[in-house]
């Protein structure tokens, strides 16, 4: 089966699923040493991490990338002069308001199907890809149920092997044994784009110095998870439910406006989830008045314009201390440096 | 009053401006002297070299004098619109109506460079969380806060999808702020699949059927929000005779264009034909004057050009530009190096094509606003640099980043490959800050070494 790589959350899995292809959102691993694309000033190091990624793998029979960030957009262009497996640009509109973007998403779509039947794929029937959605969507909220029973870095680490290699047999989370001990750390959000394969440490490192992620509002944690199906939708026009639970279900601050990304944050910081404990101290937030977060790490990548410019309006959004965690690469040193700066922010805040 | 054609500093306009003044030759409502513009904190004037004709002078106070028409406008009730980003497009809709004026705030990305940093835009960008790491656009966020730089319009409408990041990060925080903005979708304009229906843009791109039906509706949506805004009917009749008019100065520009950059002695100084190029944009906010200041420097030209005369050296290295400059004595410099400009692609070519007049005008701008080399590949842009670079016989080119920009991490690589592989001139990629004083040697190094470079290709 043709493995179809891509890493923009508004890719329906379910979709290439369904034309019997594999479909598999990576993690780049910044610091593999085959790096066709060299640091260049102004380069986000993710968009780097990616091309890089998708450039080495040999087994990938597809790329698929999306117009979500520029640099990525940009970044198309030079995977195809640079590498030869098939490649489509998806168009995910930035406006979500109106009709006209979410038909361009649709259209998209059908067109993304084009591309799959034309790597080897098979349309579709009606019911075959009913029958994927509810498979994937199941497992999404086995994915999300679990997250009482596992750590943050597990929770993390799930998601992040569901969009690697989709649903696993049955659709449940295999470590899902019993509810764990809640670690008695400050409980913290971490808001951003997506991670690469190195700063999954990041869950342990906040643990290590006293605090617990309790909201993964990155890109690849829980923001990134698309909105569940409506059963009866999903059977009458499977590809108009993508629209809603993909297009309309996921927030991210490259959005025009991205309002409804903050109704998202404001949701979801007071939302008293499963290993997110209490909503018992504090006011923090000018829009939610109280939740359970205490504090919010703010990861973004050096030359992300559209994460960076959100991080000043974050903070005066919410009340709560706002860390500010800025990646540019994958050196020891800038490892070093946000462990310090993590540790300083905990023993602040306690 | 002609003279020889030469680049004198502003202390060398005064004069001449006073000469001028004796001979009896008119000046424009917003004529005078050069200098006055470095009273409003304009320092950078002090530094660059301008080319010596009244129609230069012309061009010049025209463009200094753009708050104060603002401002005027505003007085006298008309409408003013804010268009962000699409570099051509929503101005020639709303500059339709009557009594309407429509400019870019993004053009506020010149000022720290015009006032020197003294008017304190990017500071004030920096207290809002945009830092240096964005482009020098952050600048206009500066403007909107301090409101001292044009006055703040009462619609705004942005383009966005497939536009840079950072602008859009900037407009984000903008409305943010208090500044709602209307937002209209671009989409990345892509080459027509196998059996789609194409459509033949304006310069010679092509995109599917479905994107311009779109961009189409998205621009019907825009007309709607400009006639509620001004309370009038927006009718095709309107937009054709808008379009006409906006092709009349895109004429006149291609007219400017092709003389100046095909001269066999240069007749117009980069910096000139710079500012120039930018009327097209929003016809710094008034269209019916942007003509005359264009016509004076076509005459002007024509008229060089005739006498066989100009400025720099007859064997000056033809240099195409990619980019506008943050810094506009970079314009100068390049010209002291040993070059001269004779082509350049800053970002709107899609404003400098003509518009076409055959079709339905809601079809005609939907394609126009595809057109723009920004919104498609960066493939498709160098193609269309090749294509010009051809026209022109330019011999290297200059790729100029804008620091920050999210565009430019990636796109000069692409297109200087492209660019050598199909023509085998030398192209460099510089870097232009909003000032280059502190870079200025590495900068003339550079541009002297490219020329340099020419000059043995010539020998080959």
């Amino acid at each position: 089966m043709k493995r179809i790589i891509y890493s923009c959350p508004y890719v329906p899995a379910e979709w290439i699923a369904a034309h019997g292809l594999q479909p598999s959102r990576i993690i780049p691993d910044p610091t593999k040493s085959s790096a066709p694309v060299g640091p260049v000033e102004g380069l986000c190091p993710y968009v780097r991490a990616f091309l890089n990624e998708a450039i080495a793998d040999k087994q990938a029979g597809g790329v698929i990338m999306t117009t979500v960030c520029d640099q990525m957009r940009r970044g198309f262009d030079v995977l195809v002069r640079r590498c030869k497996v098939p490649s489509f640009l998806m168009n995910v509109p930035r406006t979500w308001q109106n009709f006209a973007a979410q038909r361009l998403y649709l259209d998209e779509l059908r067109r993304l199907g084009r591309f799959l039947v034309r790597l080897g794929g098979k349309p579709p029937t009606p019911s075959s890809l009913a029958e994927v959605m509810l498979r994937y969507d199941a497992a999404r909220n086995s994915i999300r149920t679990s997250r009482a029973y596992l750590s943050a870095r597990q929770y993390a680490e799930s998601i992040a092997a569901f969009g690697q290699d989709g649903p696993t047999p049955g659709g449940k989370i295999e470590n899902r044994k019993s509810k764990i001990e809640i670690p008695p750390g400050l409980p913290l959000a971490i808001i951003g784009g997506p991670l690469t394969k190195g700063d999954f440490d990041i869950f342990d490192v906040v643990e290590q110095f006293g605090g617990r992620i309790v909201l993964d509002a990155t890109e690849t944690g829980e923001r990134g998870i698309c909105g569940p199906f409506d059963r009866r939708r999903l059977h009458e026009d499977p590809l108009a439910e993508f629209v809603n639970a993909y297009f309309g279900g996921i927030q991210d601050a490259s959005r025009r406006p991205n309002s409804e990304l903050y109704q998202w944050l404001a949701h979801e910081l007071l939302a008293p989830a499963p290993g997110r404990g209490s909503s018992a101290q504090g006011p923090r937030l000018n829009g939610p008045r109280s939740g359970p977060v205490r504090g919010i790490i703010f990861r973004r990548y050096v030359w992300c314009d559209t994460w960076h410019a959100e991080l000043q309006r974050l903070k005066e959004w919410t009340d709560l201390p706002v860390l500010d965690i800025d990646i540019a690469g994958d050196t020891e040193t800038e490892r070093h440096r946000w462990q310090n700066r993590i540790r300083a922010f905990l023993e602040t805040l306690t | 009053m002609r003279d020889t054609p030469e680049q004198i500093t502003l202390q060398q306009w005064d004069q001449r401006y006073e000469q001028m003044q004796k001979a009896g030759i008119a000046q424009p409502s917003y004529g005078g002297r050069l200098s006055r513009h470095v009273g409003d904190g304009d320092t950078r004037l002090l530094k660059l070299r301008y080319d010596n004709s009244a129609a230069a002078l012309r061009l010049w106070n025209f463009l200094l004098t753009e708050e104060e028409r603002l401002r005027e406008a505003r007085d006298r009730g008309k409408k003013i619109v804010g268009t962000m980003k699409d570099l051509g497009t929503v101005p020639v809709m709303a500059y339709s109506l009557d009594d309407v004026v429509a400019f870019y705030p993004d053009g506020a990305w010149w000022i720290p460079c015009v006032m020197e940093l003294n008017a304190g835009l990017l500071s004030i960008a920096d207290s809002l969380g945009i830092d240096e790491s964005f482009c020098p656009v952050r600048a206009m966020l500066g403007a909107f806060i301090s409101g001292e730089h044009f006055p703040i319009p009462e619609l705004l409408i942005c383009s966005v999808g497939a536009t840079c990041d950072d602008f859009s990060a900037i407009a984000q925080r903008l409305e943010e702020l208090g500044y709602p903005i209307l937002w209209w979708e671009i989409p990345h304009r892509r080459e027509p699949d196998l059996g789609e229906e194409s459509v033949k843009l304006p310069g010679g791109f092509s995109a599917p059927r479905c994107q311009v039906e779109f961009v189409k509706s998205e621009l019907h949506r825009l007309r709607k929000a400009l006639e509620g805004f001004t309370g009038q009917h927006l009718s095709d009749e309107k937009l054709s005779a808008g379009i006409k008019k906006a092709n009349q100065v895109r004429r006149l520009l291609a007219q400017l264009r092709r003389l100046v950059f095909t001269a066999r002695l240069c007749p117009m100084p980069a910096l000139e034909m710079l500012i120039a190029e930018m009327l097209a944009i929003h016809f710094c906010s008034d269209r019916n004057e942007t003509v005359k200041v264009l016509k004076d420097l076509l005459d002007e030209v024509k008229e060089r050009v005739r006498a066989g005369t100009g400025l720099l050296s007859a064997d000056a290295a033809r240099i195409f530009w990619v980019n506008p400059v943050a810094d506009l004595q970079v314009m100068n410099l390049l010209e002291d190096c040993g070059g001269r400009i004779s082509g350049t692609e800053y970002l709107f070519t899609h404003a400098l094509d003509q518009i076409p007049e055959n079709l339905p005008p809601m079809e005609a701008l939907a394609q126009m606003a595809l057109a723009d080399p920004m919104v498609g590949s960066s493939a498709d842009r160098a193609s269309r640099i090749c294509a010009e670079i051809r026209m022109v016989d330019a011999e290297a080119v200059v790729i100029s980043r804008i620091p920050g920009a999210s565009h430019c991490a990636l796109e000069g690589q692409i297109i200087g490959e492209i660019i050598q592989a199909e023509l085998d001139v030398p192209v460099l990629e510089i870097e232009v800050p909003s000032l280059t004083d502190s870079i200025r040697p590495t900068l003339r190094t550079r541009l002297e070494a490219l020329v340099e470079a020419v000059r043995q290709w010539r020998k080959r």
